[in-house]
């Protein structure tokens, strides 16, 4: 299009336009909330409103307030979890995938995808009222004779995060590693079994490895979606589930302390992007990364 | 594969079944309780009803707010496809300044929503925009631009270069080539970017909560509802959105899926 738009005014005119709109629009909505927001983590609270002067007194709190750190830790070890159960569970399920034939492979991956476009605070919902003390986990559990009566193992604590994150994330976890699994040359596998190796042992040295990218992918993918919600330990957490997350939320409505709550967010921010340079760094196999 | 069931092929089929089950079971749960009465935890089996679908249709609050969510959806998809495919054909074959533009439209999709949404929040406050629906789309188009845009870009970028070659030389005009020639083969993509920017503004829940005014679309009203627990007339609704998702996920693929599939063999 380029040798035309120079020739006709009109489409000059156009040209321009775009051109405009095609640095406005992110510039405007994307760069500048995010550069005010940085801002607003220099600013500090005085009764109630926000005073404009540069501080860095909201960092010095982050780090020496003995509330903030070990939550920020505790959330960090919680979402590494999430991101190592899904794995555990979808590592499995994608090599299985690949190891179907044609139209049942993709049908298969569709079956497990589906449920992410399914309401994130209706799936929520309803994992509540399956881990719940009169749910339908704890209610299997006695009726199968594990327990003898309900556990508040997983009501309303870090486990019920735990278990409902893993859940939710998993299809995030499945789509990469299966897209890596997917990518490995079947003449690989081939020639290291004509070459006499066990099956075992084809899966170790040869599938594996090349796999790890997008397990890379993956773990990177669940942390940082884990790390970033809110909703699922706000519904699930109760009180002793207290996630990073929670206490940043709190910081813009009970607490109305913006300035302070801009501030966390930044330190949640330059987590999720070394969590995604890490996955980029170790994922970079074609496909699997964003 | 082999063509026996190996130990490790059964073990591997019943982790598939398990995370399959594990994905469904928050799915299966109200659909069940939509058909029939539960009170806690117990199913009662004997009595197949229809009546939280009736209780459903009478709940005024869920339905403006199904209604919001609509008109959200609508309008983001509108803007997010129009500016996104725009975006795509600017960026597409541009060195210089493309990728850290691009970088800029990916950061509201891998930020945590509760950071964007905070963001926008301030940003908002700062340029005296009061929050109404229009905030709600704003947002909502700003986190789903990335998809559309990637989405276009990546068929723009599997589309062989001669077409437009072919139809500058059979003399066809700037216009001519991008009404013919272009538009027709991004359709496919725009149609699956339509989807999901859909499906995503659809069940966007945390940017909205920050950003909306009265209005709330449906996820913030459950939300709010869930605190106290749902009544069971939401169980019918989950029911219709998932078989709205599943046709939703179906068309999505039939656009999506054929064209990757395709454009991987070659």
């Amino acid at each position: 299009m380029s040798a035309a738009a120079t020739t006709q005014p009109a489409e000059r005119r156009l040209s321009l336009l775009v051109t405009v709109l095609a640095f406005a629009l992110p510039v405007i909505f994307v760069l500048v909330p995010l550069a005010i927001f940085l801002v607003y983590s220099f600013f500090s609270v005085d009764q109630g409103t926000i005073v404009f002067a540069p501080t860095l007194g909201n960092y010095a709190r982050f780090f020496t307030d003995p509330i903030f750190l070990p939550v920020f830790w505790n959330t960090i070890v919680l979402c590494v979890s999430v991101a190592v159960i899904c794995i555990l569970l979808a590592y499995p399920a994608a090599y299985f995938l690949t190891t179907l034939k044609g139209r049942w492979r993709y049908a298969l991956l569709m079956l497990l995808l589906v449920p992410l476009l399914m309401s994130y605070v209706i799936k929520i919902y309803a994992i509540r009222s399956i881990l719940g003390l009169n749910g339908f986990l704890n209610k299997a559990l006695v009726a199968i004779g594990i327990l003898h009566e309900p556990s508040t193992l997983f009501v309303f604590n870090m486990n019920a995060i735990l278990l409902t994150l893993s859940l939710l994330l998993i299809p995030f976890a499945i789509l990469p590693i299966f897209l890596s699994l997917e990518r490995i040359p079947q003449t690989l596998l081939r020639a290291s079994d004509d070459l006499g190796a066990s099956g075992l042992q084809t899966f170790l040295r040869i599938t594996l490895p090349l796999s790890l990218p997008g397990v890379a992918s993956a773990a990177s993918f669940v942390f940082v979606l884990a790390i970033g919600d809110f909703l699922t330990p706000q519904m699930v957490g109760g009180i002793s589930g207290f996630t990073f997350g929670r206490i940043l939320y709190s910081q813009f409505g009970t607490a109305y302390n913006w300035p302070f709550g801009a501030a966390l967010s930044v330190a949640l921010a330059i987590i999720v992007i070394c969590a995604i340079l890490i996955g980029e760094r170790f994922g970079r196999n074609r496909g699997t990364s964003i | 594969m082999n063509a026996l069931p190996r130990p490790s092929t059964i073990f591997l089929a019943a982790i598939t079944t398990l995370v399959a089950v594990l994905l469904y079971s928050p799915l299966f749960v109200p659909i069940v309780s939509s058909f029939f009465t539960v009170s806690h935890g117990n199913v009662d089996w004997s009595s197949p009803t229809l009546s939280t679908y009736v209780a459903l249709a009478e709940n005024h609050d869920i339905l403006a707010a199904l209604r919001t969510t609509l008109i959200v959806g609508v309008c983001t998809v509108v803007l997010s496809v129009v500016s996104g495919t725009l975006l795509a054909l600017y960026y597409h074959g541009r060195r210089s300044g493309r990728s850290i533009l691009q970088f800029i439209i990916f950061l509201p999709f891998l930020m945590p929503p509760i950071i964007s949404g905070l963001a926008l929040l301030i940003f908002f406050r700062e340029i005296h925009l009061e929050r109404s629906l229009l905030t709600v789309v704003i947002g909502h188009t700003v986190f789903v631009l990335a998809i559309v845009y990637r989405t276009v870009l990546m068929r723009l970028q599997s589309m062989s270069r001669t077409l437009v070659e072919a139809s500058y030389d059979l003399g066809a005009t700037g216009w001519q080539t991008f009404w013919r020639i272009i538009l027709p083969n991004l359709s496919s993509a725009m149609v699956g970017g339509t989807i999901l920017a859909f499906a995503l503004s659809f069940d966007e829940t945390m940017i909205t909560i920050l950003v909306t005014g009265t209005q709330s679309t449906l996820p913030v009203r459950l939300w709010a509802m869930m605190r106290l627990g749902f009544s069971p007339d939401i169980n019918a609704l989950v029911a219709l959105i998932l078989m709205f998702t599943v046709l939703l996920c179906v068309l999505a693929a039939r656009f999506l899926i054929p064209r990757q599939m395709a454009t991987e063999r070659t």
